[in-house]
């Protein structure tokens, strides 16, 4: 059982609830996602183990147990190419679950005409993997759900 | 074994949308369907860690294969999935 973090703090939300029908259709995989507070601050890493991929809008985060988590910054914000995220971590780096991995600013996405919502994604699970699952408001680093 | 060797021309490489659609195709195989950048190792286009860590982008070469009753007409639909703008 992996207990997944939220990155960011702010509303608990289905996936359902996503604008982007890739997520919202669960065609990336089960999860959460967090409609964030609208301050600039660090998106922590969702459980312990390897950033196998980093992108400034965008990254997977790989567990000793081979499960991978998606944690992306916003909706469409590959648009963005970058502009308004910080890296605070590299690719390849080993992380402990909570430990700040991209800096960024959910206002500026959001006044640049793009929602901030965060989907979390648990990859390659099934649909009843994924439980538990937190509801309300969530502070970076607090549980979000379990992944069986 | 049959392969495909594609150039990626969707504008956002093999991530979001084309990422999903190609491996939920890839999936429905009874039989293993492999993915590899040019000169890059094959890893698994059932899985979604696996596809999104590839990190596939635009321009990208890339390398479908699989063996089974069945494999050319699936890596024709994936090679389509790639190719769409």
């Amino acid at each position: 059982m992996t207990t997944v973090l939220a990155p960011v703090a702010g509303a608990a939300i289905g996936l359902a609830a996503v604008s982007d029908l890739v997520f919202s259709q669960g065609m990336v995989g089960p999860g959460m996602a967090i409609d964030p507070e609208r301050r600039s601050g660090a998106a922590v890493a969702p459980i312990t183990g390897t950033i196998v991929k980093l992108h400034p809008h965008a990254y997977i985060v790989v567990g000793d147990d081979g499960k991978g988590v998606l944690v992306h910054l916003g909706i469409d914000t590959v648009q963005l190419r970058g502009e308004g995220f910080a890296l605070l971590a590299a690719e390849g780096d080993r992380v402990l679950a909570g430990q700040p991995v991209v800096a960024w600013d959910p206002a500026a996405v959001e006044a640049g005409g793009r929602s901030p919502v965060c989907p979390v994604v648990a990859l390659d699970a099934e649909d009843g993997m994924v439980g538990e699952v937190a509801e309300g408001r969530v502070g970076a680093g607090d549980p979000l759900f379990q992944w069986a | 074994m049959a392969e495909r060797k594609v150039t990626v021309t969707s504008e956002v490489g093999l991530h979001a949308r084309p990422a999903a659609t190609f491996v939920q195709t890839a999936a429905k195989a009874p039989f293993d369907v492999m993915i590899a950048k040019v000169d890059g190792p094959p890893v698994n286009a059932k899985s979604i860690l696996a596809v999104l860590s590839l990190d596939v982008e635009q321009g990208d070469f890339i390398v479908v294969s699989a063996e089974g009753e069945g494999a050319d007409e699936l890596l024709d639909q994936l090679v389509e999935i790639v190719s769409a703008p």
